[in-house]
């Protein structure tokens, strides 16, 4: 097989076959335009049969220039920008946005909104894996499950719609603490959801995770070993799901994580079912860690006093938070002025894609699918 | 009194009719059914907009395909790809033929009922793999491919999922002569009434369900047009008319295996009230039989309905298996337990009467009842080994109890958090 780089173009070459037989690879286009690539993946696959020879993953068709825009915009003004780069869980990029500034110009957010941004970081991280774990199962055949998830996500989104006045692109976070209190009755409403969150999490698992069909699918499929999973750089559920126990909210602590424990999900397996188990394990987890936190939630203000322009001292930052996808962090370079002088996000599902030809080889057509929804990716984050 | 030959004219006039109807209702009725039951599963509403309660919606849309421009790629191979469609649903429609709604409600009671309808759903394949080379698209070709390697193999354990059946008929027939008509194995489970074969043969129900599953690429088995792998299989080419030629093809197709289902297994058109000999004494010769064959229709629809929603509550539990474990399941496990079935159903049938003699217990001979009681043991060992076994008979990798236990290895382990991944990875080589 020969590639050209250039115009990334894969040769097929002629197989000789039993008995003469001549046998051809096959050059699959898959996507941008696909039903199961997660927006505008494109997979150019080299086929022997069923069986991926090849596989090389063309990206940059959602890209937008969001570091690029960051560096043009104030920098209270660049939080609702992060909201675009990881779709699905605008509220933790937002956490490492703001959670970068603050560390570039020394502020610590108080206690409350620490525990506000906790709140909601674990809410998001239930509705991105909700988002993975259905869509996992759409791509695996099952229709029914994606339904159920994002029956659940709802509640989640209209949560926070009355958070922050709008569902997907929440843009709640400020610099130094939260854009305002929660509303009158949130709370409550947020405890319902949880009361009934808890039970369809466990019809979910009932209905998936002891399926044969799902089991045979998924277990032994797509195996990443832990040295692997290291060298490559995998972070969140991928890494966890090879039975590295890298959680960024146990390891580096941040914020209100240094004061609510976590007990991060590990399993040893290593396959697609190992990283699915673990997402759902970490809803279990995160459902915990919201009810923690009503619980301890402390009073006092929820934003720290300061000005709309921003002016963080010289210097250069690196801060991380624990996204549903693994290590999402900001790198910012300030110059004393009022924009950052450069941004760079530490994209997890972008480090993660990288593994995906390693993978895929030497797997059939049908796996492809059963391996790229394993790894959950978001191509508004990978693209940027 | 109408001549003989006018009466055959007027029922062969009137059967047609209502089975020619029957073929384009089905899919305005079964999709709207699909959708209606399916958004009741996954908690949504399903159409609601067209008509009261969306009952229109499937009108609409049939409406929708008709007028459809007729779009052709300019690479496909013309012919193949113009008659694809027409392949497909030629034998489904002929099929239909054989169906015996009741006594008077069959266009055609063939005494080889079987062997024409095992015969005819077998030719569905070569319209399949037309579309799939027709159509000169890398996705639909290798739905085509798929769908041909799937079709022929369940083509066998489903029809020699039919054999014990046939035995059956000929166990309770008279002199020990057996049918392969339809009508006739639907009479052989009427006396007495409740001699329905899903209580001697739930086995072979089950292969046979399994079986018409996959051969009506409906789930867990639709690799072929796998929505998220391969787009849209061998249709991904084809819209409007020619599409909806397919559709239909599918759903009549579905609707042929749950009618051979409730014809050989769940006891065709028997049920309460539906006694010729009751009616006809109460009313007279036509009176008795129009209203016996109303409710020998009622009770053949009641149970088709019935199977049709199995189908769409599979089809909403269940994910898809991979090509290679679907040829597996077929090769390694349905053939030998269709086999094995088959030998002791025939084992049991022929030993009992010469051991025992003719022994009539509740109207049924002894050697039925034995054959039941093991079929049933069979049924269950079988459903319980599939679910031990699934890993090894399907994937050909570590079942889940020895995972187990390896996973409980690592746990007393912790120090070497590789050593116990590295057996999996052998495994899955």
């Amino acid at each position: 097989m020969a590639i050209d780089a250039e115009n990334q173009q894969v040769t097929p070459e002629y197989i000789e076959g039993a008995e003469g037989f001549r046998s051809e690879e096959m050059v699959l286009n898959m996507g941008p335009q696909h039903p199961s690539t997660h927006g505008v993946l494109r997979l150019v696959l080299t086929l022997d049969g069923e069986t991926v020879v090849h596989c090389t993953p063309v990206i940059g068709y959602l890209h937008r220039g969001i570091e690029k825009i960051l560096e043009n915009r104030p920098y209270m003004g660049g939080i609702r920008y992060m909201d675009n780069a990881d779709y699905l869980s605008p509220m933790l990029n937002e956490t490492a946005y703001a959670g970068a500034v603050e560390q570039l110009m020394g502020l610590e957010p108080p206690r409350r909104a620490q525990y506000i941004r906790l709140m909601t970081n674990e809410m998001q991280r239930i509705a991105s894996h909700m988002v993975a774990i259905g869509t996992y199962l759409l791509d695996l055949g099952a229709m029914t499950p994606v339904l159920y998830c994002f029956r659940d996500r709802e509640g989640i989104m209209d949560l926070f719609e009355a958070l922050g006045g709008s569902r997907f692109n929440v843009n709640y976070l400020r610099v130094g603490g939260v854009l305002h209190d929660f509303p009158k009755g949130w709370l409550s409403r947020l405890e319902q959801w949880c009361n009934t969150f808890d039970d369809s999490l466990k019809e979910l698992e009932n209905l998936v995770a002891g399926n044969e069909i799902f089991e045979a699918r998924t277990q032994g499929v797509g195996y990443i070993d832990p040295q692997q999973a290291v060298a490559y750089g995998l972070t969140g559920p991928n890494l966890r799901g090879s039975g590295v126990s890298f959680d960024l909210r146990v390891d580096r602590p941040y914020m209100a994580y240094r004061e609510v424990a976590v007990n991060p999900a590990v399993r040893q397996e290593g396959d697609a079912f190992a990283r699915f188990r673990c997402r759902l394990d970490e809803c279990y987890e995160s459902l915990r860690l919201i009810r923690v936190a009503m619980d301890q939630l402390p009073g006092g203000p929820i934003s720290t006093r300061t000005p709309i322009a921003l002016r963080p001292p010289r210097g250069e930052t690196y801060f991380a938070v624990e996204s549903s996808k693994g290590e999402q962090g900001i790198y910012l370079i300030s110059d004393g002025s009022e924009y950052p002088y450069r941004a760079k996000i530490r994209g997890p599902s972008f480090v993660n894609l990288q593994i995906l030809p390693e993978l895929l080889r030497g797997h059939k057509m049908g796996d492809v699918v059963a391996i790229l929804g394993s790894i959950d990716l978001v191509l508004g984050e990978v693209d940027r | 009194m109408i001549p003989e030959i006018w009466q055959e004219v007027i029922h062969f006039f009137i059967t047609l009719i209502f089975t020619l109807l029957f073929v384009p209702v089905i899919p305005l009725v079964g999709t709207y059914l699909d959708r209606k039951i399916l958004g009741l599963m996954q908690d949504r509403l399903g159409p609601t907009y067209v008509g009261p309660f969306g009952s229109l919606q499937s009108v609409v849309d049939m409406v929708k395909l008709l007028s459809k421009e007729d779009i052709k790629a300019s690479a496909t191979d013309n012919i193949v790809f113009t008659l694809a469609p027409v392949v497909f649903l030629a034998p489904v429609i002929t099929a239909f033929v054989i169906l015996p709604f009741s006594p008077y409600m069959t266009v055609s009671a063939l005494p080889t009922g079987i062997i024409l309808y095992v015969a005819l759903s077998s030719l569905d394949v070569i319209g399949v793999f037309m579309a799939g080379w027709g159509s000169n698209n890398k996705y639909a070709l290798m739905g085509g491919l798929r769908s041909a390697a799937q079709m022929i193999s369940y083509e066998l354990p489903l029809v020699l999922s039919l054999i014990p059946v046939i035995m059956l008929t000929s166990a309770l027939g008279k002199g020990g002569i057996g049918s392969i008509s339809l009508s006739d194995i639907i009479r052989a489970q009427m006396n007495p009434w409740w001699l329905w074969f899903v209580l001697i043969q739930p086995l072979g129900l089950l292969i046979y369900y399994t079986c018409g599953l996959a051969e009506t690429n409906r789930a867990p088995f639709d690799l072929p047009e796998a929505e998220s792998e391969l787009v849209a299989g061998y249709l991904t080419e084809y819209s409007g008319l020619r599409w909806a030629m397919f559709f239909l093809g599918e759903y009549a197709n579905m609707v042929i295996v749950s009618v051979i289902t409730t014809a050989l297994f769940l006891g065709g058109w028997s049920g309460p009230g539906a006694n010729e000999g009751f009616w006809v004494g109460l009313l007279g010769g036509i009176g008795g039989g129009i209203v016996f064959n109303i409710i020998a229709v009622f009770w053949f629809m009641v149970k088709l309905w019935a199977v049709i929603f199995l189908f769409v509550w599979i089809r909403a539990t269940l994910p898809r298996l991979r090509a290679d474990q679907l040829m597996r399941f077929a090769w390694l496990v349905l053939m030998p337990i269709t086999l094995a079935n088959i030998l002791i159903s025939g084992f049991i049938l022929l030993i009992v009467p010469e051991l025992m003699g003719t022994v009539t217990v509740l109207q049924v001979p002894v050697q039925v009842w034995i054959l039941g009681a093991v079929n049933w043991v069979m049924f269950f060992v079988y459903v319980f080994l599939l679910g031990r076994l699934t890993g090894v008979s399907v994937t050909g990798k570590t079942p889940r109890w020895m995972k187990r236990r390896v996973l409980a290895q690592a746990k007393a382990q912790p120090a070497q958090p590789a050593a116990q991944p590295a057996a999996l990875a052998q495994a899955q080589k």
